[in-house]
């Protein structure tokens, strides 16, 4: 399909990918991860338009996604690699090589920050690690800007032989924004790799020479980025007279300042403030910036998220920034941030502002924003409410990933980075050991961050004789970022050929002594499985076990993960009972199941094997008494909703709707008819229904 | 009905919902009918984490922009899935502006609430779009329902015939019959 010269609405990703299409990229890789993701999948459809559409790729980590395009711009190809900024993290290690032996086709690594954060652990700044690593950094304030500045980097990248970064905010990533479409663009440049081992594979005293000729190339990096008008933009130049305030600012905060002025009556391009925007933070377009700093009394440095222009600015002590305080250390720069920010400095500098913000409506009973959770009909939260059952004391390592969201039942207590559940699995349990005693721990991670940092955890704690359950969650997809497909598919991202690889066959290879695989929708039949795992666990010759809960994504493909539709229902309330401790009915065997499993530690072992029952704090949620495998915890099912909260607390799921009395009904509208509830309430009370009401449809 | 000129058109929207409910789909449709009537088009959207049930609101500005994003009293409509929502987000209109809601009526709103709205000069549109989608037969098109209500009750920068238009373009073959329908239940309602 032609649609060069035709507008279209595009997501900032979309503008993007549009703009590495219509610059003639060859080659690219990423690993998906908000808020990048949806680039590559975009390069892939517009390359489409190409006769010689660009080879893409979803890597299994950022590190091999950088290794990968990089070594494709060794050979003269156009190459880019996307991926969040924690990614960078990931691929830190070649980025900074990368920088001292440069490229020959341009190299673009788009690196996509998340101030907020939104859906990351950091806030983190890639334009500082760009300056960390010396390569150059684009920051574009919207996707038409991003568009437009990837033909640049890509010329600059070449010219200078140096990779070039373009760090994308999120409000750039997920903006839309009504663009007109350029020519793709298709660059002849056949595969030509050089041999020049004294570059591709230099010694360490090449590298101090190849240091010199980095900072060489930056110095004149930073001449040509000062001479371009369309890197430098001035909102509003110089006036005739000092001006008491001028702004310095790149990024989405330079767009989001503008609106903020302009709705404060200030015009940006007629008004009282020099305005200069840099679309290259690093390395500093010098020139510019002395002009704004000797037109102004004081600058007011607006950048998001870390003070990067302001540390590289010359005159520091004339800038109003993070240092003096003016502008906020963390968080977003919101266009509510920024009034504050704006009000206080315009005020400061005895700027009028001719329309100040009116009167706001406060409403008094805001409740908390809604936290999000997994979906109704997820199979994960049969998974992680069968590890709770199984392991009631344990201590649960969680990952990155929708799964997180088991926070909801309590089956998540650390998330730290990518594959850090398996290491910290191996920790936790260890020094439980070197103390003596057995502590549970069941470490939980998905199929696709398993492949991208689970297997080197795994071995490290196989080969190191650590015990502890890893509970694989593989819905053979990554779900959080939009359905990527992972190794296990062998489906690859713009249908090149690829190879399957096994995930039980992997973990084998780990050297793990027992693997299970599982279906968590058999929720009976996974308890089975993981308390085998548990024994494994605790043998003398145990070790590292293995589960892998294996069930097809619910938002992928519903009728795959709910081949059989069970609606179910609530029945009516019944008077809650605490269960009654009876050695006459049947002996104790002084197991401690009930008292492990009690959700609130209403139980307690005397020592004389019996179990004392605390009636204040029962819940009456019955679990002990499903639990006794002898029959002497007795409470016989109510049938009917006692409103204990067990389903709250241990499934969580949308579709169980709460009254303010802690009853439960079904809420249709979420509910997908899945029939895992009924498995959860030990009262009896949630059965499937007699006379089904019809099904939700999807919308 | 059709917007005369929009050159000097500045119009500022926020939708609000919870992940799954289709804030995303409202807000196309709106940036949409806005591009089909001569404006320039910010949206900012919410993707990730949120989109698993968590509140989420998607910010759309037309007209000569250059962020993405609504501050705090200068929105000119706040279109809501949910009640609880609605609340959370009034914040973000101007003095004049419009709320529709996907509520039966204001009772969702305390008695201070109603007061504090009422002072605000800000129209209350409250249309049970739940209600009406389930009746439709297509209980998750409380989306469609809403978005229609909106434009019958004129406050949208642009026609409802127009907005009608870009909605069933939008839909796929298999969705027009449901979503014509929605679309009159919710332009009939109000």
């Amino acid at each position: 399909m032609k649609a060069a010269n035709k507008q279209q609405i595009l997501l900032g990703n979309e503008a993007i990918a549009r703009g590495l299409i219509e610059a003639g990229l060859h080659f690219m890789t990423a690993y998906p991860g908000t808020p990048s993701s949806e680039i590559l999948p975009a390069v892939v459809r517009f390359g489409a338009e190409l006769k010689q559409p660009p080879y893409c790729e979803w890597s299994v980590n950022e590190k091999a996604a950088l290794e990968t395009a990089l070594a494709a711009a060794y050979t003269g190809k156009r190459a880019a690699c996307a991926m969040k900024q924690v990614g960078l993290n990931v691929a830190l290690d070649p980025v900074m090589s990368a920088a001292y032996i440069g490229v020959v086709g341009g190299f673009i690594i788009i690196s996509a920050d998340d101030p907020g954060p939104h859906s990351s652990q950091t806030e983190q700044d890639s334009r500082l690690l760009a300056h960390f690593a010396k390569l150059p950094v684009f920051d574009p304030d919207s996707p038409a800007q991003a568009r437009d500045l990837i033909a640049p980097a890509f010329a600059l990248s070449e010219k200078y032989q140096i990779p070039v970064m373009l760090r994308p905010t999120l409000r750039v990533c997920h903006a839309r924004q009504d663009i007109t479409l350029g020519k793709p663009l298709l660059l002849k440049r056949p595969a030509n790799f050089q041999r020049d081992p004294f570059r591709w594979a230099a010694i360490p005293k090449m590298r101090l020479a190849l240091h010199h000729k980095l900072n060489g190339k930056l110095a004149a990096i930073a001449q040509d980025v000062a001479a371009d008008p369309a890197l430098n933009i001035w909102h509003r130049q110089p006036l005739a007279r000092k001006a008491p305030l001028g702004i310095l600012s790149s990024g989405v905060a330079a767009a989001l300042a503008r609106d903020v002025l302009a709705e404060l009556g200030l015009d940006v391009e007629d008004g009282p403030l020099p305005f200069l925007q840099t679309a290259v933070p690093y390395p500093l377009p010098l020139a510019p910036i002395q002009r704004l700093l000797a037109s102004c009394s004081r600058v007011l440095v607006l950048e998001e998220t870390e003070p990067v222009l302001e540390l590289l600015s010359p005159q520091r002590e004339r800038l109003w920034g993070r240092h003096s305080g003016h502008v906020p250390s963390a968080g977003e720069l919101t266009p509510d941030a920024l009034y504050e920010v704006l009000e206080r400095a315009l005020k400061e500098a005895k700027v009028k502002t001719p329309r100040p913000r009116g009167r706001l409506l406060t409403v008094p009973d805001q409740a908390p924003p809604r936290r999000p959770n997994l979906c109704a009909g997820c199979a994960h939260r049969a998974a992680f409410f069968a590890m709770r059952r199984v392991f009631p004391r344990g201590i649960y390592p969680g990952d990155i990933g929708c799964y997180t969201l088991g926070l909801n039942q309590g089956a998540v207590d650390t998330c730290h980075d990518m594959g850090a559940s398996v290491t910290f699995a191996a920790a936790l349990s260890r020094v439980y050991q070197l103390d003596g005693q057995a502590q549970p721990v069941v470490a939980t991670i998905g199929d696709s961050t398993f492949f991208h940092s689970g297997t080197t955890g795994l071995i490290n704690a196989v080969h190191n004789g650590a015990r502890f359950v890893l509970l694989i969650l593989d819905n053979q997809t990554t779900s959080m970022t939009g359905m990527q497909p992972t190794p296990e598919t062998g489906l690859t991202a713009d249908g090149h050929p690829g190879h399957r690889v096994d995930l039980l066959e992997l973990v084998k290879g780990c050297g793990v002594g027992q693997i299970e695989q599982a279906d968590p929708y058999d929720l009976p039949g996974f308890f089975k499985v993981l308390r085998r795992a548990k024994r494994h666990v605790a043998k003398p010759e145990g070790g590292v076990a293995v589960v892998i809960a294996r069930h097809a994504c619910v938002a992928k493909d519903r009728g795959l993960a709910i081949p059989r539709q069970i609606p179910v229902e609530v029945l009516a309330a019944a008077r809650p009972a605490p269960p009654v401790f009876s050695p006459q009915v049947a002996a104790c065997a002084d197991c401690g199941r009930c008292v492990a499993i009690c959700p609130v530690g209403a139980l307690k072992r005397t020592g004389k094997g019996r179990v004392k029952v605390d009636k204040k704090k029962c819940l009456s949620c019955r679990l002990c008494a499903a639990v006794c495998p002898t029959g002497t915890m007795v409470l016989e099912p109510a049938g009917g909703c006692t409103a204990c909260g067990l389903c709250g607390a241990w499934f969580a799921c949308p579709g169980l709707a709460r009254s303010a009395d802690g009853h439960v009904s079904i809420d249709r509208s979420w509910c997908v008819d899945c029939g895992l509830c009924p498995h959860v309430c030990q009262q009896g009370a949630i059965v499937a229904q007699e006379t089904p009401t019809p099904a939700s449809q999807p919308a | 009905m059709k917007a005369a000129s929009n050159k000097n058109l500045r119009w500022q929207a926020v939708v609000a919902g919870v992940g799954g409910q289709g804030v995303l789909f409202v807000t196309r449709m709106l940036a949409l009918g806005a591009q089909a009537a001569g404006g320039r088009v910010l949206i900012s959207e919410v993707h990730g984490m949120a989109q698993r049930g968590g509140s989420v609101i998607s910010h759309l500005k037309i007209g000569d922009f250059a962020g993405p994003l609504v501050a705090m009293g200068q929105a000119d409509l706040l279109l809501s899935l949910d009640p609880g929502e609605a609340v959370r987000n009034l914040g973000f209109l101007r003095p004049g502006g419009a709320a529709v809601v996907n509520a039966p009526g204001p009772e969702f709103l305390s008695p201070e609430a109603r007061t504090a709205v009422a002072a605000h000069q800000v129209r209350l549109v409250c249309l049970d779009a739940a209600g009406l989608a389930r009746a439709a037969g297509a209980a998750k098109g409380v989306n469609l329902a809403l978005l229609a209500g909106a434009a019958a009750s004129g406050v949208l920068p642009f026609g409802a015939a127009q907005l009608k238009q870009v909605v069933l373009g939008a839909s796929p073959a298999s969705r027009q019959q449901v979503n014509q329908r929605l679309w009159q239940a919710g332009n009939e309602a109000v």
